[in-house]
């Protein structure tokens, strides 16, 4: 009895409340956020999350001065000046807590879109749950390949793919060919065995035969909670490569670069993928020992000679969040512009709309932070304009190196001995 | 001390069944509701499980998500490489973690209690290191089941997960039901026998070796059928994820805080502690410092030191001597 | 296969070996006093890393200077522990007795990282690093250091056991609670020792490691598992076969790291507990 009365009343209310209440333009857009906020990679998720923040901000407030789109105007000027509002959830790195997350974001949060989601198995099962409710889903840092290998029509990526990046990785080392004799001509890989590992392996083994030049040497494989890397290091000295490629994450980072030192062991060069071998807690784990590492980057402060923009949005992460911007949190700022450039030119709230508006994206690069082309997506939701670029720690900071038209400091090649 | 079943009356339990079926009718458009019960319902299944194992048989396992993994995997396998129908696959979902629990078995349980609890750990890590690497099961980059058309068929469901909550809530009360009878037969009776002696067990003729196989091949047989329901519940294996120690610890935790030993232990600690774990995550969204792992590790010690009968010994407490009926004594 | 490199392997499976060997030490200990496994101590050791990390980073203490700190208040932490917990478990049966190191494993681990958070962090410089050259073969000071400081405590541990008038009571507390008591052995202060004993094995581990091992909640469990199986494989209860056994563990990784693969390398060390509990179950040294 009391339970039909409830209903009703609620029913009621909210039929008064649509009666009473004319839908403004000017009410928010709803976007829903998925990251990790707790547990392991807390720390990463939330400097993440905060580039989503820079970029909601800027979209929402008056910035006349950053020569990006939808920073002049207050809110979405598409939608009559509409903010964005952004609803955070922690998935917590569970694929199942993520999709969970998805479907309550959509269902009880009523989100038009959402960004997600920094662990590549996370965005894997929301991004499911999107593609079934027709929810518009865009990953500006997860990177596993056969996100978007699903014919899904509903998830973009403005990311590069691992094996867009470990594709560079080649394209810079036949660079370094051209200019050191061609002294390069075998690659080891060490990896770390969790998914982002195990992918940039099977991404770099598929491409030696695009690049011949280049033999595959050792292929060195560790488990994340190992005690020491004694055996994977001498592996690695038994076999001789002249280049290394790694994918560790930065603990395993310090403790593999430690023990090169104490074994000697000096390859013509050693490149990483992700921030580990260039971020700060390396550098200051290891003080000189830090220099020479190339790291495969996404973002770099260096950027900002070429484009005033990136300086100019570092440094307002910087005063905000009370650190440096890095390559993960710049790709999730750039993902949220491209969705709220979309939103913006789909004039709508309809999730259909806001879809095809993103299908349609076409951003050029002086818009961007990033060293791209441009925002571009083919059929399978992929940006194809993204470039990578490479940075070697010299003397302590980190230089952009490569490609060369972007240089900031001339690269070191080969290392030279340990001191 | 009597650990048979409390001595909840009949029509408590059909009162509060009744409840529990009509319960989707006010949260089942309520994602996160329905979610949480669901979830409820499936760790309740899987510490009853451990419950099996380590309160009637007295054999602490902290290795036991191993078994809901092999049962994910299992099933998901099946229905990747073979394109096979889950229900079809469900009984080598059970099968395969029944086997290997009862071939870890062999060993293990000559050894003592604490030799035990390290063997489980140990097993259970070993099968998680081999899975990262094993290409055929997906290594580190894990399975996912292709998605198809929803129905009981399929035993997916995309747009309303209220299914999901009824098989969940179904496995959930066979398994209970399994257990009361199992703990009033003689069976149950010889379990605990062997856990609070296993000398004078086999001073009478029986083997306590093959007590405590069957109690595990129980277990390790709720566990598989839990892991292959995950698997249809979120389409989505790996190590990580299924085969985690996070589950082990997890499962174990609820067994123990609600009540081990106990038929409405397991219960009663998903109930309490999984509404923990998710309003927590929530509320402490943002500074990631997993407070319920704080809470149940404090609550666990206390329970150790002070009330080894978890939740419900409290509650026994609690509601005093007029709930304490003496159950009728076990016979064979 | 050279010579040099088999002589490298080796002298790194030492020194692993050595930190493996010390943690098992202090497990074995508590257990062969009391027959309680500390599933905690994985815990231990990471409470020792980050009180070093501590020490270093707010007063630039080095880690060698504070390790008898570090070894000091573990002992004192292992003490508490056996005070507000474990004795009021002995009493109890063996089911609350897993519970409660149990709970404290995830109470600590919790614990760390709602203090700490779940940030890793690294010892920059200590003294304790750079490598001595032996021919062509390269020891790094860190584990000379970690073979060094473990035989030192071992000995020491050792002597105090089986050299003391304390030792001569522990160990008649081990044996036979009741007779130990009646001769007036405080038996409960026995115990509360072999905590506090144990948990500064612990402590020294912990900052031998902390010159090349990186920080962070869930460290312990990097170590205690093989821990644990060096305690089984040299026995439960004995000192030199936690030695023994740790070292032989830190050897094996090594070579199936190397030789077989390094994903793996630890399946092969658990696969050795099963087989020593199953076809030995005291373990090489152990008592029956």
């Amino acid at each position: 009895m009391s339970f039909t009365r409830r209903r009703f009343s609620l029913a009621a209310g909210s039929a008064l409340a649509f009666a009473a209440k004319p839908a403004f333009a000017a009410d928010p857009v709803k976007v829903g956020a998925l990251y990790p906020l707790s547990g392991q990679v807390a720390k990463s998720g939330e400097d993440t999350l905060n580039g989503i923040r820079l970029a909601v901000d800027i979209i929402n407030k008056k910035y006349p001065n950053l020569k990006m789109p939808l920073a002049a105007d207050e809110g979405l000027p598409g939608l009559g000046g509409a903010p964005i509002e952004l609803i955070a959830a922690d998935h917590q790195g569970s694929p199942e807590t993520g999709a969970a997350e998805a479907e309550r974001l959509i269902v009880q949060s009523k989100v038009v879109a959402l960004v997600g989601a920094f662990h590549s198995s996370v965005a894997a099962t929301s991004s499911q749950v999107a593609e079934r409710m027709g929810v518009p889903y865009i990953s500006g840092e997860s990177e596993a390949t056969p996100l978007t290998e699903r014919g899904y029509r509903w998830f973009f990526r403005t990311t590069p793919s691992s094996r867009t990046q470990a594709k560079d990785f080649f394209t810079f080392l036949r660079d370094i060919n051209k200019t050191h004799n061609n002294s390069v001509k075998s690659i080891a890989v060490v990896h770390e065995s969790t998914l982002w590992g195990q992918e940039f392996a099977k991404s770099v083994d598929a491409y030696f035969k695009e690049f011949p030049e280049f033999q595959k040497s050792i292929f060195v494989g560790y488990q994340q909670g190992t005690a020491d890397v004694t055996s994977e290091v001498q592996k690695l000295i038994a076999a001789k490569p002249d280049a290394v490629f790694h994918a560790s994450y930065d603990a395993e980072a310090i403790l593999f670069a430690r023990t090169y030192k104490q074994y000697g062991f000096n390859p013509q060069g050693i490149m990483a993928i992700g921030a580990s071998f260039g971020s700060s807690a390396f550098r200051d784990a290891l003080g000189a020992d830090a220099n020479y590492f190339f790291v495969r980057e996404h973002w770099s402060r260096d950027l900002a000679a070429r484009n005033p923009l990136v300086g100019e949005v570092a440094k307002m992460y910087r005063e905000r969040y009370g650190k440096d911007m890095d390559g993960t949190p710049a790709r999730a700022f750039t993902a949220m512009m491209v969705l709220g450039d979309a939103i913006n030119h789909a004039k709508s709230r309809d999730p259909e709309k806001i879809r095809d508006a993103l299908a349609a994206t076409d951003i050029k690069g002086d818009a961007l932070i990033m060293p791209w082309e441009g925002v571009k997506f083919d059929k399978t939701g992929q940006n194809i304009l993204t470039r990578g670029i490479f940075v070697q720690t010299l003397d302590g900071t980190p230089k952009m190196v490569w490609p060369a038209d972007f240089a900031a400091a001339k690269l070191v090649w080969p290392r030279p001995a340990w001191r | 001390m009597n650990r048979s079943f409390p001595a909840l009356p009949a029509t408590l339990i059909l009162a509060g069944l009744a409840v529990l079926l009509l319960l989707p009718f006010a949260i089942g458009h309520r994602p996160f509701e329905l979610r949480m019960a669901t979830l409820i319902f499936l760790f309740a299944t899987m510490g009853q499980a451990w419950n099996v194992l380590g309160g009637y048989g007295g054999q602490i396992s902290i290795g036991h998500g191993l078994y809901f993994g092999l049962g994910a995997y299992t099933s998901a396998l099946l229905s990747v490489k073979l394109g096979l129908n889950p229900w079809l696959g469900l009984p080598l979902a059970i099968l395969v973690p029944t086997i290997c629990a009862v071939i870890v078995g062999i060993p293990c349980f000559r050894l003592r209690g604490h030799y035990f609890v390290i063997a489980t750990l140990v097993v259970a890590e070993a099968v998680f290191q081999v899975f990262t690497v094993w290409e055929w099961v997906g290594g580190a980059i894990g399975l996912e089941i292709p998605v198809k058309r929803e129905g009981w068929l399929n035993l997916q469901f995309h747009r309303d997960k209220t299914p999901y909550y009824y098989l969940a809530l179904g496995l959930l009360v066979l398994v209970t039901a399994g257990v009361w009878w199992l703990s009033r037969s003689r069976l149950g009776f010889l379990l605990r026998a062997v856990r609070d002696d296993e000398a004078a067990v086999r001073s009478l003729g029986f083997s306590p070796q093959a007590y405590k196989s069957i109690a595990m091949a129980i277990s390790a047989a709720i566990m598989g059928a839990a892991g292959m329901f995950h698997a249809q519940y979120v389409l989505f294996v790996d190590p990580f994820s299924v085969l985690g120690l996070h589950i082990s610890v997890l499962v174990a935790l609820f067994a123990i805080l609600g009540g081990s030993g106990t038929l409405f232990g397991p219960l009663l600690g998903a109930a309490v502690l999984v509404p923990l774990s998710e309003y927590s995550r929530i509320a402490f969204s943002g500074s990631g410092r997993n407070v319920d792992l704080l809470i149940y590790g404090f609550l666990i010690m206390v329970i150790a030191a002070y009330q080894p009968d978890g939740l419900v010994g409290w509650i026994r407490r609690v509601a005093g001597s007029a709930r304490r009926r003496r159950a009728p004594t076990q016979q064979g | 296969m050279s010579e040099q490199l088999i002589l490298q392997l080796v002298v790194s499976g030492l020194g692993m070996g050595f930190i493996f060997a010390l943690i098992a030490i202090g497990l074995t200990l508590i257990y062969g006093v009391m027959d309680v496994v500390n599933f905690a101590h994985g815990e231990f050791i990471m409470l020792g890393m980050y009180a070093t990390y501590l020490a270093y980073v707010t007063w630039g203490v080095d880690p060698v200077l504070s390790l008898p700190f570090v070894a000091g208040l573990m002992f004192c932490f292992g003490l508490v522990v056996y005070y507000l917990l474990i004795r009021r478990v002995l009493t109890g049966n063996m089911q609350s007795q897993i519970f409660a190191t149990f709970g404290l494993m995830v109470f600590l681990q919790a614990g760390a990282q709602f203090v700490m958070g779940a940030d890793y962090f690294a010892v920059r410089n200590s003294w304790l690093s750079g490598v001595v050259r032996l021919g062509d073969v390269v020891l790094p000071v860190p584990q000379i250091a970690a073979v060094v400081g473990s035989s030192l405590a071992t000995i020491l541990l050792y002597l105090l056991v089986f050299r003391t008038s304390i030792g001569r009571q522990l160990r008649a507390a081990a044996q036979d609670p009741q007779a130990a008591s009646t001769l007036g052995i405080n038996v409960s202060l026995m115990y509360a020792l072999a905590w506090g004993i144990g948990a500064a094995c612990v402590g020294v581990a912990a900052s031998l490691l902390s010159n090349f091992y990186y920080i962070f909640p869930r460290v312990g469990a990097v170590f205690v598992l093989l821990a644990y199986v060096a305690v089984a494989l040299g026995g439960f209860g004995s000192i030199h076969g936690a030695l023994i056994a740790g070292v032989l563990i830190g050897l094996l990784q090594v070579v199936i790291g190397f030789f077989v693969s390094s994903e793996l390398k630890y399946v092969p060390v658990y696969m050795l507990y099963l087989a020593v509990v199953l076809l030995r179950p005291r373990g090489l040294f152990g008592r029956s």
